[in-house]
């Protein structure tokens, strides 16, 4: 059976619908787990008052923020799926058709760079990046709203053959940047190498991965084991108002280069929204996370 | 855990200290809006009154979608705080002029609001970000709603509440702000945080 145009506008709505009312199941072990390490009294309270907007959200079926962000995706289409009609359109129009119909309705987030000006649509809107998996037969989609109190402080520095020193300190000056105003505790994606656009893909794409997993490079598992430990060193804590839960996970990948190497931070809230399905080709739909 | 009743007393805002948590009872005025902002300091600057009256109010940054009701009111769908520093070039002259006794958002104003803070009686209450179903479920009624020419975050909107928070003092008045101490520490601990770095390196 194709993967068609109706199925893929139909999960691509879905995802985001999902996507605004559940926090994942990683972040919310991870919050869990912060709460029983958390030493500060205030960011004890700040991390229970997290889990209960959580539970909440899914109990009552509501938004868990009101910043309903901009519709990011990222799909994986497998070479051996046989797609039917025009995909790219579906998520578009996807999109369009869940700001039509969603309850309680969305925010206008979609901004015009040059005018400021505020709506549902605009230019390359949905933001998709796409990537294909040799051999399989599915089409693989997952979304990834994002806003202004986590997407603002993500950055990007070019170095010429840095040390792994300069590197995580580099992290460091970032995390230092972003200070309390990203919605801590976060997830911090770092992507080091390949060139300017790749290093910015691999940090967005590390901040997929669940809450909890490590890289299954040891190397890379090391360093993101002792930065998570050095931005909890700082103290922002959850909110931004001290403790000892600035991050919940640093997930940090590579790509090869030249020499120069591109470092790339960037950052999930605390809520962390994320969903994420495959459509098989005998019509099912996966639903992953 | 203290309630208090808003718009805050300038008693009672200068009675709190960074760190404190509260819950807040009575009427608050909300907007999530740059445009919003600029608005009312286009007001000062003209000696207009603003749309909603703001002589020592409870002004914080938070967005909400408000929609009409089949019997002619206004009802709040969710509510939800907005990251406060992108206000910081105009929190300082609106604290000043019309005597604000709380502002708040997430993420704190710099230190021009918190010298303008300190010498009005203002603090500032960190709401928490993805709170939107429990600060939603604290709002008893809309009062007023204007602005309606601008997207619905934007609008200036002033509600009742009940048991909303609890948030915590972010900023108090009397010239602490846990945002710039945080900032502070976390500065003087880079040089140890980065030698834990180098030794966990070291270490493989």
């Amino acid at each position: 059976m194709p993967i068609t145009y109706e199925a893929v506008k139909r999960l691509s709505a879905q995802l985001y619908d999902w996507s605004l009312r559940r926090v994942p199941e990683d972040t919310k072990l991870g919050l869990r787990r912060a709460l029983e390490a958390e030493t500060n009294h205030g960011a004890q309270q700040v991390l229970k008052m997290m889990l209960g907007s959580a539970q909440r959200a899914e109990a009552e079926d509501r938004f868990i923020c009101s910043d309903a962000g901009v519709p990011v995706y990222h799909v994986t289409l497998g070479t051996a799926a046989r797609l039917e009609g025009d995909i790219k359109a579906a998520i578009r129009d996807g999109f369009d058709e869940l700001v039509a119909t969603i309850q309680p309705p969305l925010l206008k987030h979609v901004t015009n760079p040059l005018t400021n000006e505020r709506g549902y649509r605009g230019r390359d809107m949905p933001l998709v990046t796409w990537d294909v998996a040799g051999g399989a037969d599915w089409v693989e989609i997952l979304c990834q709203p994002k806003a202004l109190g986590s997407g603002r402080w993500a950055a990007l520095e070019t170095f010429s053959f840095p040390s792994l020193a300069q590197i995580e300190e580099y992290v460091t000056k970032v995390v230092l940047q972003a200070g309390s105003q990203h919605c801590p505790p976060v997830i911090i994606g770092v992507g080091i190498g390949g060139s300017f656009d790749v290093a910015a893909r691999i940090a967005s794409k590390a901040t997929m991965r669940a809450v909890g997993s490590s890289n299954p490079e040891p190397v890379l598992a090391a360093m993101e084991a002792r930065l998570l430990r050095a931005v909890n060193a700082t103290g922002f804590g959850p909110m931004g108002t001290g403790g000892d839960t600035t991050a919940l996970a640093v997930h940090v990948d590579y790509a090869a280069g030249h020499g120069y190497t591109p470092v790339a931070v960037c950052f999930n809230c605390w809520i962390n929204r994320r969903t994420r399905a495959r459509l098989h080709a005998d019509g099912s739909v996966e639903r992953m996370e | 855990m203290r309630r208090l009743g808003f718009p805050l007393s300038r008693a009672d805002a200068r009675s709190l200290r960074a760190g404190d948590m509260i819950l807040l009872d009575g009427e608050i005025i909300i907007t999530a809006g740059l445009p919003t902002v600029q608005r009312l300091v286009a007001c000062v600057e003209e000696g207009r009154d603003p749309p909603i009256p703001l002589q020592g109010a409870s002004l914080f940054h938070l967005g909400s979608y408000s929609q009409d009701t089949p019997a002619g009111g206004l009802e709040i769908l969710y509510m939800n705080p907005t990251t406060s520093t992108r206000f910081n070039p105009h929190m300082p002259r609106l604290i000043r002029h019309f005597g604000l006794t709380a502002v708040g958002g997430k993420g704190g104003l710099d230190s021009a609001s918190v010298a303008a803070m300190a010498e009005v009686g203002c603090v500032y209450l960190s709401f928490l970000g993805g709170g939107a179903p429990l600060h939603s479920s604290a709002i008893t009624a809309v009062r007023e709603v204007a602005y309606p020419d601008l997207v619905a975050h934007y609008r200036l909107v002033r509600l009742a509440v009940e048991g909303l928070g609890p948030v915590t003092v972010g900023i108090d008045a009397h010239g602490n702000s846990l945002f710039a101490s945080l900032q502070a520490e976390a500065q003087a601990r880079m040089a140890g945080i980065l030698e834990g770095l180098a030794a966990s390196r070291a270490a493989g």
